[in-house]
């Protein structure tokens, strides 16, 4: 079956591959500051995941074999590690883009990336997405799904005003800035907390893009939640709808139920696809929530969250499951 | 069954009474010139609806573009805040299409899919999911006369 | 959805003394601050007069958009009270208006209480002798919860020891955010005070939410909705940081924060672990196991899918049959009622372990009261 993969990685092994993009003060920054590229190591411990492939001979040995996919939209998650000087973070996301380009969407045509941009200046995100948005190759804006202020905050609204008028959609994935442990509370012990903690902060993402009205100013936009996990989205807007129905009166440009936005813009990557293995829930998880018009493929790779996938599609009928494989990507992409 | 509530004259504008017919608890409001008559139970979870915030609409054409409107007037449950029509009981929390499924796409070999994203229905309030027992209420002989 | 008008009780009788029908687990005294001021020391008073009380509200943060968070009905119109302050009117609107046999108060007076140590541990010690000044003694159904100042582990079970005598007093009351993660071993030894006094621990929705995943939300509807999320991520603390394996016999009761979301949660961590249980060597078995034996969960605000049919299985996926205790959360303005808040599609006998057995076995409360 043919398939869009919706999130593959690729990251320079280190500013070395991103030098030639950069300026001379960057570069001797970079040298006197000692700043080194970790590999986003506190979300993919290098003793437990595969780095993420730094060439276009490693990506292409491993992703586009057997079975060959028809399209690949690489996320950088590299923007991710910069710190909190802004001028700096957008230099380092001009360089990345500007070498995604030449290190594989040049070199492959069933390749397409997000635009990495800085996360800590919306100006600079957008002069970004304008420098580069329009080269048909970038489909999404990369968003980290940790963020200072929640994505749909109206100052960050010119951002996807930038992205739609350059025809981009926004890829949100999971991670984001290292900092004092993103929880409500103060530092995580583990890794497992850190891992599964993308979840709930994907979730009050998806709140905020609802309630702050992004859709109603932007209706042809989509956001793609990646590897933030889905399972999890059914009960969340069960609540979301009945709290809406009491507090509306706050946001009254939420014209509709807060769901039907949610199925309508948000598609939500299968990757990690953490289910029950019982198939009596699975068939309830199916009927709580419509995964084939709110799921799009993607292998992350290289991360292997295991593979509860091939017990969902065994669950789809065969158009359902081309619509999760290709079809949805297909359309929210705008890829033939 | 015609009940009569009050005299004419002691049942200003803005006022509510709430009475008693067959078992059933019924508040009865004057606006202005008009009067309305509502089952005082939420359908939601049974709340007493007819002691709560009789509230205009409010109507925003973008994100922090909010401004109130007189009409329609509605009465929010003093539980949950939903609220309903004071005229018609409808309340307008509701859904477009049952059960929450996507706008999808439906591809064709070949097809160009660039603009095949469907247009949503249009962002307007949507009947649902409950509707409030309303009543005729009118003025006989001077008299505000409910028919429940 | 389809709402239920359930009589709760199976049949009226005036026979004494009489089965258990119904235990509300989520009820919220609520005092004003000249309440508990009486019970403070001349100092501490004095302080409170003069720099008042120096955190703000977390109402003043994200104020509750419908109603300033209260249902409307439930103000006393008396001079001095406020909603949730007067026994006669919750007597009146919950106990026998719904014909509760038991009511668990949670007053949540020292949940957002970042004064000085010894000022918290006054003011926790205040809303505790409230109840049982004002509360206990004013029904025999009413239960409460040991306020603790949280922060401070050793004041806190100083306060834990001091009313455990009582056993009116059914719970260790915490919020449901803090300094630390819940599951941060500082906090380990109130836990172990309140399971060595046969007390679980009830975190209730609340405290200061640092929102520093996201950011922070600029609607109350957001936060509201959040305080399921919220707890996703205490939840995901207190089973990995290994609480659970370390004081064995510890149970928590999730307060005020849904339940429909348990079931992802579990399975996310279970698969996580099957993966990565080097970084967890403290859990010896896998996480839903943990929450199989320690972890209830209060059912208000209960979700309200389209088919209530969706939330039989979202229960039964999380496997909540024996761990879900009815709550009205009374006088909040989302309060579920005992009679229509349990969709038709529960059982007879989910119903019923929902509205009062669950609670009878977790508290150790009577099947059978005196009326």
């Amino acid at each position: 079956m043919d398939e869009i993969d919706c999130d593959v990685h690729c990251a320079p092994a280190s500013f070395d591959e991103l030098f030639p993009y950069l300026s001379d003060y960057w570069r001797q920054y970079i040298s006197e500051a000692g700043v080194r590229l970790n590999g986003l190591s506190y979300a993919y411990p290098p003793g437990v995941v595969e780095p993420a492939p730094s060439n276009y001979s490693s990506l292409s040995e491993w992703v586009l074999s057997e079975p060959e996919p028809r399209f690949v939209v690489l996320n950088c998650l590299t923007g991710f590690e910069t710190h909190r000087n802004p001028y700096f973070s957008a230099a380092v996301a001009s360089a990345i883009n500007d070498w995604v380009r030449e290190e594989f969407l040049e070199r492959d045509a069933r390749l397409r990336a997000s635009v990495v941009v800085s996360s800590v200046s919306p100006d600079d995100a957008v002069s970004e997405i304008k420098r580069v948005g329009e080269d048909p190759r970038f489909v999404q804006v990369l968003l980290p799904v940790r963020s200072d202020l929640p994505w749909g905050h109206k100052n960050n609204h010119p951002i996807f005003e930038a992205a739609r008028s350059a025809g981009l959609q926004v890829g949100l994935h999971a991670w984001g800035r290292a900092g004092k442990a993103p929880t409500p509370s103060g530092f995580t012990t583990t890794y497992l907390e850190d891992y599964f903690g993308n979840q709930p902060i994907a979730q009050a993402q998806v709140l905020s893009f609802v309630s702050e009205g992004v859709f109603e100013r932007f209706d042809d936009l989509r956001v793609v939640v990646t590897e933030c996990g889905f399972a999890w989205l059914a009960p969340l807007l069960w609540r979301f709808d009945k709290d809406w129905k009491g507090v509306w009166r706050e946001v009254p440009w939420v014209k509709r139920r807060p769901s039907e936005y949610v199925v309508e813009h948000f598609r939500f990557t299968t990757a990690p696809a953490h289910l029950p293995d019982h198939p009596v829930a699975l068939g309830q998880l199916l009927e709580m929530m419509d995964v084939p018009g709110t799921l799009t493929y993607a292998s992350d790779y290289p991360h292997d969250h295991g593979n509860g996938l091939s017990l969902l599609l065994d669950q789809l009928s065969e158009e359902e499951r081309r619509r999760v494989m290709w079809g949805n990507a297909a359309a929210v992409f705008g890829l033939a | 069954m015609r009940v009569v509530v009050a005299p004419l004259r002691s049942f200003p504008s803005g006022e509510r009474r709430i009475v008693e017919v067959g078992g059933r608890s019924i508040g009865v409001f004057r606006v202005g010139e008009s009067f309305f008559g509502i089952r005082n139970r939420c359908p939601h979870q049974g709340g007493p609806l007819c002691l709560g915030h009789l509230l205009g609409d409010a109507v925003a054409d973008g994100p922090g573009r909010a401004r109130l409107s007189e009409d329609p007037l509605r009465i929010a449950c003093p539980w949950h805040g939903w609220e309903y029509d004071l005229d018609t009981g409808q309340s307008f929390m509701g859904t477009a299409s049952p059960g929450v499924r996507s706008y999808g796409v439906e591809l064709s070999p070949g097809a160009s899919l660039c603009d095949e994203l469907h247009p949503a229905p249009p962002r307007k309030r949507i009947p649902g999911p409950y509707v409030a027992e309303t009543f005729e209420v009118n003025v006989e002989d001077e008299y505000v006369v409910l028919h429940a | 959805m389809s709402s239920s008008q359930v009589e709760t009780r199976t049949g009226v009788s005036s026979e004494t003394p009489r089965s258990v029908e119904l235990v509300d687990c989520d009820v919220h005294a609520q005092a004003t601050e000249a309440m508990l001021a009486q019970y403070l020391s001349p100092s501490a008073r004095r302080l409170l007069e003069r720099y008042g009380r120096r955190t703000p509200r977390v109402t003043e943060w994200y104020p509750r958009a419908r109603h300033s968070g209260m249902r409307v009905d439930a103000w006393p119109g008396k001079p001095g009270h406020i909603w949730g302050s007067d026994p006669e009117l919750m007597r009146e609107q919950l106990l026998d208006e719904f014909d509760v046999d038991y009511a668990v108060l949670e007053v949540l007076s020292g949940q957002d209480c970042y004064d000085h140590p010894d000022f918290a541990a006054e003011w926790n010690s205040a809303v505790n002798d409230w109840q049982v000044d004002a509360w206990f003694s004013s029904d025999p159904r009413l239960r409460g919860t040991i306020a603790v100042p949280h922060e401070y582990p050793s004041l806190a079970v100083a306060e834990i020891e001091r009313r455990v005598g009582d056993d009116r007093f059914v719970a260790v009351l915490l919020p449901a955010s803090a300094a630390e993660q819940l599951g941060n071993p500082k906090y380990w030894p109130i836990y172990e005070a309140a399971t060595a006094h046969g007390r679980p621990v009830a975190f209730h929705t609340g405290g200061y939410v640092d929102h520093r995943g996201a950011g922070y939300p600029s609607f109350y509807l957001d936060y509201h909705v959040g305080n399921g999320i919220v707890m996703q991520s205490q939840l995901a603390s207190m089973v990995a940081g290994g609480m659970f394996q370390s004081i064995p016999g510890l149970k928590v009761v999730l307060t005020e924060c849904g339940l429909a979301w348990v079931a992802a949660l579990r399975w996310s961590m279970d698969a996580a672990w099957e993966r990565m249980r080097e970084d967890v060597p403290r859990l010896a078995r896998k996480p839903s196991e943990y929450i199989d034996e320690h972890v209830w969960f209060t059912t208000q605000p209960i979700e309200e899918p389209d088919d209530p049919q969706h939330l039989v299985y979202a229960i039964s996926q999380a496997r909540l049959g024996e761990r879900l205790l009815f709550a009205t959360d009374y006088p909040h303005w989302d309060f579920d009622s005992p009679k229509q808040a349990l969709p038709r599609a529960f059982g007879p006998e989910l119903r019923r372990a929902i509205l009062c057995e669950n609670a009878l076995s977790l508290y150790g409360l009577p099947s059978r009261r005196e009326l």
